[in-house]
């Protein structure tokens, strides 16, 4: 049991959340968006039972991640991943000013978008510089743009196994430049490659569910232990809990 | 921090409004539960493009492009339909976005958001609801709102009066709708 809910003030129903509980793959997102015109929408909010699908994995990444923020009168928080109603309203409820702003999918977005212009105007290929790096600075030019040294937490999840390594390099460099000293970011890396694509949300302030979606980005490495401490060198603290399920939960402190 | 009592107040809505604030019509009809049954709401068509300050005192639904700003006073709902694309400062009771909406968003009692819905900029609400597969990049508070009465009758006034006023042009807002 949570600190939180040691204290009773832990948030969503308690269920039984013993390792990971595997059901029935399906992408949630195309059944939401597909649903009959007028049928009720998919209950959301932290007591919101698991989709078809859905499953939850026991999280100590995040019951230590809330423990390093405890005492924060008024957090501020990034969310690199979906905005969820699970995820903002918990953090939400414990006072945080909530930043919310889908990486992944704004990269994707930034691909197809370069793509399409590149295909309208072939001239543009020969003004812009093709090379990852090249690419990935024009995607952060229009992206995490925000004031230094105004977060105390980031929500990384498992985005860097999905992005392309200058782009990596280049999102980790700004974190670092987001964090006020002290602050935590979350992040997430497979162990090995993994077989489908999934996107997490808080249920409770030990539990995560993992909701199986298209696939937006395929996965681009697996990062050993010593490259990410490489990438977070600038960290003083990494904290790794490794799952049964080939994920390993991974907070760095600045 | 972290007090169940304090999450109360800090404008998470139920559940319940999850459950009934999408499902049950998809346009801004009497059937809405988020709006006054009574009132009829004016309407920014998909052919309708409005560059300036629009600013009213009743229920409004665009599903047009707005660019400016959109001010509603205190009472009134504010719903962007899925074909609506507004660039601009939106104000307003309630807000349901099912469209496209870059600006800043102020909802003083509750914003929901569509599972088509995107918004791209500060949200400041006193609830907020999120549908599966809405987007949302911008910078999120919410709680409880003070509603500021010194606003809401500048806004119901300058709706009042550019209403009153003779229009050369057949209006497309209601008459207690009025767009600079």
């Amino acid at each position: 049991m949570s600190f939180l809910n040691k204290l009773g003030i832990g948030v969503g129903s308690p269920r039984t959340t013993q390792g990971v509980r595997h059901e029935v793959p399906g992408p949630i997102h195309l059944t939401s968006r597909a649903r009959t015109p007028g049928a009720p929408a998919p209950q959301a909010g932290p007591s919101r039972g698991a989709v078809e699908g859905e499953s939850n994995r026991l999280s100590n990444g995040l019951k230590e991640l809330l423990w390093n923020l405890d005492g924060l009168e008024r957090g501020t928080l990034l969310d690199l991943g979906p905005a969820w109603q699970t995820t903002l309203s918990f953090f939400i409820e414990r006072g945080f000013r909530v930043s919310s702003e889908d990486i992944l999918f704004a990269w994707k977005s930034f691909l197809n978008e370069e793509e399409a212009r590149l295909k309208q105007d072939f001239a543009a290929g020969e003004t812009l510089e093709m090379t990852p790096s090249a690419r990935a600075t024009r995607f952060m030019k229009e992206n995490l743009q925000y004031s230094r040294s105004s977060f105390d937490a980031v929500l990384l999840w498992d985005l860097l196994d999905y992005l392309e390594q200058a782009l990596v390099k280049q999102v980790v460099a700004s974190l670092t430049e987001l964090l006020r000293p002290g602050g935590v970011v979350f992040a997430m890396f497979h162990s090995k490659k993994p077989e489908g694509f999934q996107r997490y949300r808080v249920v409770n302030s030990n539990t995560l569910q993992m909701v199986p979606t298209a696939v937006l980005c395929p996965p681009q490495r697996v990062y050993q232990n010593r490259e990410i401490q490489d990438l977070f060198g600038r960290y003083r603290t990494m904290k790794s809990f490794i799952g049964r399920d080939q994920l390993r939960e991974t907070l760095f402190i600045k | 921090m972290w007090k169940r009592e304090d999450a109360k107040s800090q404008g998470v809505a139920e559940n319940s409004s999850v459950a009934s604030g999408f499902g049950k019509s998809q346009s801004f009809d009497s059937s809405n539960s988020f709006s006054d049954s009574s009132r009829s709401a004016a309407t920014i068509g998909q052919g309708i493009r409005i560059k300036g300050e629009v600013s009213g005192t009743e229920d409004l639904f665009v599903d047009g492009f707005v660019e400016g700003k959109l001010n509603l006073a205190a009472d009134c709902c504010l719903t962007v339909g899925p074909n609506g694309n507004v660039k601009a400062d939106l104000v307003a009771r309630e807000i349901v976005v099912r469209g496209k909406v870059e600006g800043k968003v102020i909802a003083r009692d509750k914003l929901q958001i569509g599972s088509t819905g995107e918004i791209t900029g500060e949200v400041q609400t006193g609830r907020l609801v999120i549908e599966d597969g809405a987007t949302l990049r911008g910078t999120v508070e919410a709680g409880r709102m003070e509603v500021s009465k010194a606003d809401t009758k500048a806004v119901a006034a300058a709706a009042t009066s550019t209403a009153n006023k003779p229009s050369p042009q057949p209006t497309v807002l209601g008459s207690g709708t009025a767009a600079h």
